[in-house]
């Protein structure tokens, strides 16, 4: 009895494909490549998988169902295959019988490489998210100043509001600037010479307008898409096409050249480092 | 005749900066040019270009626009600023804040009476031009973009703008647009980038010219709001327009470095139907070309290779002079070099800085034209940074190498400089007189005594110097005349005469112990590059722009007769051919009948005992002299002795110990630290 409804059930879907196929038709309709699987699913398992079948189906999410539908258009090919070798052989023959638990073991394994895919996909996804983390982790430690240096600014401004308070206590202004003054100058000492203490607020909205304004104009006259070259091609050219042609300004001038030859030395010890030929 | 050992200094960085704006002024044919840095000079386009006066700019300027409004000069700048110059004073007059964000273009009427600019937030601003300041009057129509550039139609009622991807036409009175004309973007990946109008152009026929960002320069009529003609002229941006008076020629700047122009002619010989044809190319840049105009008889470009360059249209000249020759202005023609003579120091005048080196030594003797050992290396001394945002305006330094002077177009300060063999101390003068402000010339007596500080109204005021401080003395003004800025001071050996000239071209000389003027040289029609008074004969020699020279006697109140004799004869043509003005004049204490002199390109030696050269005489007569037997030379040679050597001079000097300091900065490095230029594909490269 399973045996026929399974055979009932197959030429159903054999006739569906079909008429797909005939229709030269690779997309199916949209319903029928949704039918399609749970078809299959029905097919190939006896009623005792079903509800079990029916439970996978919808918790399976979206991926793991195209996942289905890629296999079961492979195999739903292989049964045209099969159904194609049926017409070109003879019409008398009996079909060649798929047994039950060869199928069953099939679908299984599908389901299961589907499952297993899924959740390889996940763990790559973790490692990923993981590493940038760890990542961002290190910038971030990377981007602060010293641990002494912010140990100082810790206790600076501590320091400071002791002071003013103490001050604010005597009621002596003068006192007070003083203090201050002193305090600002042992500030000033942590900071190193080429350091500057700005207030966001003195940074007034002109001149951030007209920094954008001179921005503008340097990307769109020298910034990407426009094809400029270096002042010593210029200059290279011009003694390579002039009267007395010369060797070009990079090794002519010293100073120049200082900079390409302290390039290339650069990269050719980085070369040798990456490719470890230097035996350290 | 003259055996020298010259120091070839070569350790001034000197950078000059690129030229943002031109505006050319018809009526009294002055150019002024104004500088990426903020500097804003003026040139006498009649005087060989003669650079007239220099106000300096100061950090941050970004300035963008020039605009002459009858004989009063406006700029404005990114800094969303308009400022309007004190040419008499060299200085800033005021400035206005346009309350439109940053200003992208200035441009004046015809007329006189307004003044217009376009700014950041899509404003075009109108102004009304008073007598002593300028008045905002109102708005026209808010666009959506920036106003990158503006032209007024010649009648004065209606407006050209170009702004990002289209160019709108304003009616003045309205305020309303009119026109909304649309500017194609380029093909390929710049069509991504949207289309910037840099320049338009509006004449008086109704035509609209502008130059775009896609190498475009598009002929528009304004009655119908469509495009006439389009010229493809480069592949990168066309930065700069500018149209003559008689509206017949179009000059067009671009990127790339070459300037072309346009010509309003008809294609067939005697056919009235004329058109736009792209007629020469001038390639004398090497950079951008940022600002183009054109004058009566030649094409005046300038860009980031911070060359002016004047190119004369031979249409317009029948007789081959040196008018209608090329002009290249590299240098500035003041000097920024000043000597300690008798110490070996040299001040180095940077924008933002001061530098003070001492001069290396040598050892041996060798044959002219050899290079001797260097024994001691030059060392820098002292690098002295300007407090606040203002660029130098001029500095000294004493002979004897103990005071530094400097001015900015705030404030004057002085130092005292201690120098040990190894210890170099500087202290600042604190207590200055409040009399001294801003000076525009600054220079030292002989004995390092006396400062004597160029002011306001064409007046000096000497301040006497000593081991406790300055103190101030008194004001020499001048009798009568011009309240022009003085731009040249020379003080005499004795420490009794002082002379300044203006720019009105007045030369005064003072007499410093009764502290009254003594006398006025007779004005001559051109400049006064360079002047110095005689060790001995107390003799003022000036030299000016067009290469002429004159000796007046300050003691008898005339010219000498040398200077007689060669007004009578005259300058070769060599000489008076030369393109590039005399900087300074210096006596040699040993021979005291000869007068030495620089340009930019020659060193040269005066020989008052010798006899002139007349026109056919050969003047670069160096070679064949050395050739000639002793006995023969004597015959055949002239009072002018040039030296050729040196090239790029900025600078020289006699010092004390009889060397020559030669100051030179070749182009070529000046060329390497310039911003990128366009790559050029050039054949077989």
């Amino acid at each position: 009895m399973i045996l026929s409804g399974a055979i009932i059930i197959n030429s159903a879907i054999c006739i569906s494909l079909f008429t797909s196929r005939y229709c030269r038709d690779i997309r199916t309709t949209r319903w029928q490549q949704l039918l399609q699987p749970r078809l299959v699913t029905l097919v190939c398992l006896s009623l005792m998988y079903v509800q079990r079948c029916w439970r996978l189906i919808w918790r399976f999410p979206s991926s793991v169902c195209t996942k289905i539908r890629f296999t079961t258009l492979k195999e739903t090919d292989k049964m045209s295959e099969l159904t194609q070798a049926e017409f070109e052989s003879s019409d008398d023959e009996l079909p060649e019988e798929v047994g039950f638990d060869a199928s069953k073991s099939a679908a299984l394994k599908s389901v299961k490489d589907a499952l297993e895919s899924a959740k390889r996909e996940k763990n790559l996804l973790k490692e990923k998210r993981r590493k940038r983390q760890q990542l961002y982790q290190e910038q971030k430690s990377r981007k602060r100043l010293p641990e002494d240096l912010l140990e100082e600014f810790d206790t600076e401004p501590q320091k400071q509001t002791e002071l003013s308070e103490n001050d604010k206590a005597n009621n002596q202004t003068i006192k007070d600037e003083g203090e201050t003054k002193t305090t600002s100058k042992t500030n000033s000492k942590s900071l190193p010479d080429s350091y500057s203490v700005k207030r966001v607020k003195d940074e007034t909205a002109a001149k951030s307008l007209q920094q954008s304004a001179m921005d503008f104009i340097q990307s769109r006259l020298y910034g990407p898409g426009t094809k400029r070259t270096t002042n010593a091609e210029i200059l290279s050219l011009k003694r390579k096409r002039g009267v007395n042609q010369g060797a070009a300004v990079e090794f002519a001038s010293k100073k120049l050249g200082a900079d390409v030859k302290a390039k290339v030395a650069k990269s050719n010890k980085r070369f040798l480092q990456k490719r470890k030929l230097v035996p350290s | 005749m003259g055996e020298f050992k010259v120091h070839r200094v070569r350790f001034f960085d000197y950078m000059p900066s690129g030229i943002r704006a031109l505006a050319f002024n018809q009526h009294n044919e002055r150019m002024a040019v104004a500088r990426m840095d903020g500097t804003v000079e003026i040139f006498h386009c009649s005087d060989r270009f003669f650079q007239e006066k220099i106000i300096p700019g100061r950090e941050q300027c970004g300035i963008e626009g020039l605009s002459w409004v009858g004989e009063r000069l406006f700029s404005a700048g990114l800094n969303g600023e308009i400022t309007e110059y004190d040419l008499t004073n060299q200085s800033v007059k005021y400035t206005i804040e346009a309350y439109g964000g940053p200003i992208w273009t200035i441009t004046g009427n015809q007329q006189g009476t307004h003044l217009v600019v376009g700014c950041e937030d899509g404003t075009v601003k109108l102004f009304e031009v008073n007598e002593d300041k300028i008045q905002f009057e109102r708005n026209l129509d808010r666009q959506k973009g920036r106003i990158i550039s503006l032209s007024w139609h010649p009648s004065g009622s209606k407006i050209a703008a170009g702004m990002m991807d289209r160019i709108q036409v304003f009616d003045v009175e309205t305020g309303h647009s009119i026109h909304r004309m649309l500017a194609d973007r380029g093909v390929g990946t710049s069509r991504s980038k949207e289309c910037m109008v840099w320049s338009v152009v509006y004449l008086s026929d109704g035509t609209i010219i502008s130059g775009d960002s896609v190498g475009m320069v598009k002929m528009w009529n304004d009655h119908t709001g469509t495009l006439i003609k389009s010229h493809n002229v480069t592949k990168c941006d066309v930065l700069a327009l500018s149209v003559s008076q008689n509206e017949d020629s179009l000059v067009v700047g671009t990127s790339e470095g070459f300037v072309v122009q346009f010509q309003f002619i008809s294609m067939v010989l005697e056919k009235d139907d004329k058109e736009w044809v792209r007629t020469r190319t001038f390639r004398n840049h090497t950079h951008d070309v940022r600002a183009v105009a054109e004058i009566t008889t030649a094409v005046v470009s300038g860009g980031m290779d911070t060359q002016l360059v004047v190119r004369p249209l031979l249409d317009k000249f029948e007789v081959k002079s040196s008018a209608s020759a090329l002009r290249k202005i590299n240098f500035p023609h003041r000097s920024l070099v000043s000597c300690a003579r008798k110490s070996g120091l040299m001040l180095f005048q940077y924008p933002g800085h001061l530098e003070l080196w001492r001069l290396g030594e040598s050892e041996g003797q060798g044959i002219p034209g050899s290079s001797l050992l260097v024994k001691r290396k030059p060392e820098k001394l002292l690098h002295l940074k300007v407090k606040g945002e203002d660029h130098i305006r001029c500095s000294a330094v004493s002979p004897c190498g103990e005071w530094i002077a400097y001015s900015t177009a705030s404030s004057l300060r002085l130092y005292r400089l201690h120098c040990d063999n190894n210890n170099v101390s500087i202290t600042k003068i604190s207590k200055i007189p409040k009399v001294l402000s801003s000076a525009s010339q600054l220079c030292f007596s002989s004995d390092s005594s006396h400062l004597f500080s160029a002011s306001t109204q064409s007046s000096v005021h000497l301040v006497s110097l000593s081991q406790s401080g300055c103190k101030f003395v008194g004001t020499l003004k001048p009798k009568s005349g011009s309240h022009q800025a003085i731009h040249l001071l020379a003080a005499s050996e004795d420490g009794k005469w002082l002379a300044s000239a203006n720019s009105d071209h007045e030369v005064h000389v003072y007499n410093l112990h009764t502290q009254k003027p003594h006398c006025t040289v007779p004005i001559y029609s051109s400049a006064v590059s360079a002047m110095a008074i005689h060790p001995t004969t107390n003799c003022l020699f000036m030299m000016h722009a067009d290469q002429q020279m004159f000796e007046f006697s300050i003691e008898q109140k005339q010219y000498t007769d040398w200077s007689r004799l060669v007004q009578r004869k005259g300058l070769h043509d060599i000489w008076l051919g030369r393109d590039t003005p005399c900087l300074n004049v210096m006596f040699n204490p040993q021979n005291p009948s000869h007068v030495i002199l620089h340009d930019t390109y020659m060193l040269c030696i005066i020989d008052q005992s010798l006899p002139l050269p007349d026109g056919k005489t050969q003047f670069y007569n160096q070679l064949t002299l050395k050739s000639l037997p002793k006995e023969q030379r004597r015959s055949h040679s002239h009072a002018f002795k040039v030296c050729k050597t040196f090239k790029d001079i900025l600078c020289v000097e006699l010092m004390s110990d009889q060397s020559l300091v030669v100051v030179e900065r070749p182009l070529e490095d000046i060329s390497t630290q310039l911003p990128a230029p366009i790559k050029q594909k050039k054949f077989a490269t």
